[in-house]
């Protein structure tokens, strides 16, 4: 990369500043041949004194780069420059003026830098970013800190990516604008303070005149207006003494280089506590049915479940009715003939397969693979408890049957590991064949984007997770990626089988129960505001949705109805997947709250790229 | 902070289901065996810092599921991976099959130069064989990879194995760094070689000062 200062030319136009390597990827009203070619990016400044951001395809400044080699051509392009702008540039101008993108600075109304600072958009226009561009080399951050020379801006509260150009003639919008918004420092106005704070202690004396100085900057360079001014000091004033306040409290003092940084990051409001309800009990569950057993207050039940739990006692009974095994509102009678009728169709789905012989067997590769893939996993499925242990252990074979009658019931999705981790607990619950082989269909029905043949339920699902720790966690977002871990992979058994293998089977039943009800509740989450699985998952949920930067792309995948407002973390570079819009069902996920949750309870099992 | 090794190495264990690969990463990382391991799902890592040649080498050895649907996320994998350990289960013929296809999906989807290494696992097994060992390696000549038939259970040539996978890697690997980096007394051939490379750089040196 290379970047400089031009400032002696005698041209009409005047480089104040260019960048190299700078790719065009979109501009309105361009033919798509324009884009993607490779540029320099610049500041100029007009004969008439007024400036603009200019870009200049590279094919206009190289000359004679057809008879060098690729190699040649980039370097040549570079070398050129110099020469280019102080003698050859109106000529070039003139022949190819079409391509050139200018944008006038007293147009320019917002700009923004994304990718890892790679990327910047320009827009004239609020709502349209009509310019975009990729730093091929290096990152904006030059480019940035030369344009705020040209003009004042103040990065957005909603976005730190994004920067209003503040016009410097319209007097109230200054007035308007917090101190913090003004920007005058690289970084913000509380990490600013909390270098005068922590520095003050190292060496008193150059950070109070350093201090000071900046804050003469700002007071002149705000507003002269004497309103302007006190609210700069009383704002400093607040800052200093949180600041002080705070100096001992749970913060982060990494050393830099040169100077300390504190970082104080108040992504999201404080976390409200929300009580856990107390578990449905044998005589409470009784009670909610009529004198045929019918069970009409099915919302109710379900929040009273899902605020506070069962009693183990009646989990099982419970668990028929949440994994859509027993209709709630059947009488006793009724239940007992639905039983009878799914007893009958499970084992003539088991003698389906029980009754082929090898002869059919060795025929039908299919079934084999699928049947060879259930006997592998049957017998290394919690084996460890006591209920699984042991050779001849008879619950295998009830693990197994179950299994491949699944693959009976449906022979497309067939076996997929993982499936025996989520029978497991059931069988262990209910110790019974058939209602676990039901169970496990209403289980598997639920899960079963999990399953997909391509994985898009899976990779959906990371991506969600992704970007609600992005929201919830930009630290630690930014970390996984800077580590490779971006693509969430390392949540990827956490996610496929509700956390089954991360806890124990006590817990599980806790947790999974929650996690049944989450897309039963969901609509009703969104009015009544209910809970999860217990207070601080709640809480976390509340946190989010409460944050003032909260966009839709988040509120989507909390399951809320987009505002359709577009906001700037949101671009067309940034795409929501369609299936994420989906506010039923099991990949929008109110339940990835919960995953937050347990992803800080789970958190000593990360990827070893984070450990290094 | 002074670092606890001197080379850090991703590797990168494939195989089709139930072939063992998660019983070799547990022999070499924790030396022990378990007759019910649990199934690997997605993908796991173990971490085992090994001395070779006097430097301590640092290895990641990432352990993937077998099933083909959860074939998207583990190839993601195999771009970083430095070598490959491709497992199959003397006592299954399908897995010993599938060792073709594994190939094919790391031509597909790892770097050109990785390492790879053949393991026919459960050769305790002897009763139950399906796969000769002389299959095994007429395969392995076949594709020029280096094999060796292994027992998780009795610990049968699994350090052999990491260690040979391990040594190849760092091998090629210094080879590439005196490459790129040439000490004196190089031979003739290596010599032109890089003199042909250095010929632009010099060229744009010049450039860039005018």
């Amino acid at each position: 990369m290379s970047s400089s200062s031009v400032e002696d030319i005698p041209e009409q136009i005047k480089d104040l500043f260019t960048q190299d390597g700078v790719l065009l990827k979109a501009c309105l009203g361009r033919p798509v041949t324009d884009l993607n070619a490779i540029g320099m990016l610049c500041i100029v400044q007009n004969t008439d004194g007024t400036k603009c951001i200019e870009w200049r395809p590279n094919d206009l400044i190289t000359i004679d780069s057809d008879t060098q080699d690729h190699e040649w051509a980039v370097v040549n392009t570079i070398g050129r420059r110099q020469r280019t702008l102080s003698g050859n540039l109106t000529a070039d101008y003139a022949t190819a003026k079409a391509r050139i993108i200018k944008i006038p600075l007293e147009d320019l109304k917002t700009f923004r830098v994304t990718r890892n600072n790679q990327q910047m958009q320009f827009s004239t226009k609020p709502g349209v970013w009509q310019t975009t561009f990729y730093f091929q080399h290096g990152n904006a951050e030059i480019f940035v800190a030369y344009l705020k020379n040209h003009v004042k801006s103040a990065k957005t509260r909603h976005d730190r990516n994004t920067y209003m150009v503040v016009e410097p003639n319209i007097e109230s919008q200054v007035l308007n604008k917090s101190f913090a918004e003004l920007d005058i420092f690289t970084e913000n106005t509380t990490d600013v303070v909390w270098n005068l704070v922590s520095n003050f202690k190292q060496r008193p004396y150059e950070t109070t005149l350093e201090a000071f100085s900046k804050l003469t900057d700002i007071v002149y360079y705000g507003n002269e207006a004497t309103n302007g001014k006190r609210d700069v000091s009383e704002e400093v004033a607040e800052l200093l003494t949180k600041s002080m306040s705070a100096m001992d409290e749970a913060t982060t003092v990494t050393r830099n280089d040169e100077y300390e940084v504190i970082s104080v990051k108040p992504t999201l409001p404080p976390r409200p506590c929300i009580p856990r309800g107390t578990p449905l009990s044998t005589e409470k569950w009784d009670a909610l049915k009529d004198t045929q057993g019918r069970i009409t207050e099915v919302d109710g039940v379900k929040q009273l479940i899902f605020r506070g739990g069962v009693a183990h006692s009646i989990r099982q009974s419970v668990w028929k009715y949440l994994l859509d095994y027993h209709p709630w509102t059947m009488t006793h009678a009724e239940i007992r003939a639905h039983q009878k009728r799914k007893t009958e169709e499970y084992f003539s789905m088991k003698l389906q397969w029980r009754s082929m012989t090898d002869g059919q067997e060795s025929r039908f590769s299919e079934y084999r693979d699928r049947k060879s893939l259930v006997e592998k996993d049957v017998n290394r499925t919690d084996r460890t408890h006591p209920f699984f242990a042991g050779d001849n252990n008879p619950n295998l074979v009830v693990l197994q049957d179950i299994l491949m009658t699944y693959v009976m019931y449906n022979f497309d999705l067939g076996y997929v590991q993982g499936m025996s981790d989520i029978l497991a607990p059931i069988l262990l619950l209910l110790n019974n064949e058939v209602d676990s082989f039901w169970c496990f269909v209403g289980f598997m029905d639920k899960i079963v984007s999990n399953f997909d043949m391509d994985q898009a339920g899976m990779k959906n699902q990371l991506l969600q997770l992704q970007q609600l720790l992005t929201f919830a966690s930009p630290d630690l977002a930014q970390h996984l990626a800077q580590k490779d871990s971006g693509n969430m992979y390392f949540c990827f058994r956490w996610l496929l089988v509700w956390y089954k293998r991360e806890f124990s089977h006590r817990d599980i039943f806790r947790l999974l129960q929650v996690r049944f009800l989450l897309s039963a509740l969901q609509s009703n989450l969104l009015g009544k505001q209910l809970g999860f699985k217990d207070n601080t998952a709640e809480g976390i949920y509340h946190q989010i949705v409460s944050a003032p930067h909260l966009n839709d792309q988040i509120r989507v995948i909390l399951g809320h109805q987009p505002l359709n407002i577009s906001t700037s973390t949101q671009s067309d570079d940034d795409p929501v997947e369609p299936s994420t819009s989906q506010v039923n069902g099991e990949k929008s996920i109110l339940g990835q709250d919960v995953d937050e949750v347990m992803y800080t309870r789970v958190c000593r099992k990360v990827t070893p790229n984070i450990l290094t | 902070m002074a670092k606890t090794y001197d080379y850090l190495f991703k590797l990168l264990l494939i195989g089709d289901s139930g072939v063992g690969k998660t019983s070799i990463l547990f022999r070499f990382s924790e030396d022990a065996f378990n007759i019910s391991f649990i199934s690997t799902i997605g993908i796991d890592f173990k971490i085992r810092t090994i001395d070779l040649d006097g430097k301590k080498v640092k290895l990641q050895i990432w352990d993937t599921a077998g099933q083909e649907r959860f074939r998207t996320i583990t190839t993601a994998y195999y771009r970083g991976s430095m070598g490959i350990m491709l497992v199959y289960d003397v006592t299954n013929e399908k897995s010993f099959e599938n060792i073709k296809n594994w190939i094919r999906n790391i031509e597909e989807n790892a770097s050109a130069d990785v390492e790879k290494m053949i393991l026919g696992n459960k050769c305790d097994l002897d009763a139950k064989r399906q796969v000769s060992k002389e299959r095994g390696e007429q395969l392995a000549v076949e594709y020029q990879i280096k094999f060796v038939e292994t027992s998780a259970k009795d610990s049968l040539n699994v350090e052999f194995a990491f260690y040979t996978l391990a040594r190849d890697i760092k091998a090629k690997m210094e080879k590439k760094q005196e490459a790129s980096n040439p000490p004196g007394g190089r031979s003739g051939v290596q010599l032109k070689a890089n003199e042909q490379n250095r010929k632009p750089t010099s060229w744009l040196a010049r450039c860039s000062v005018l």
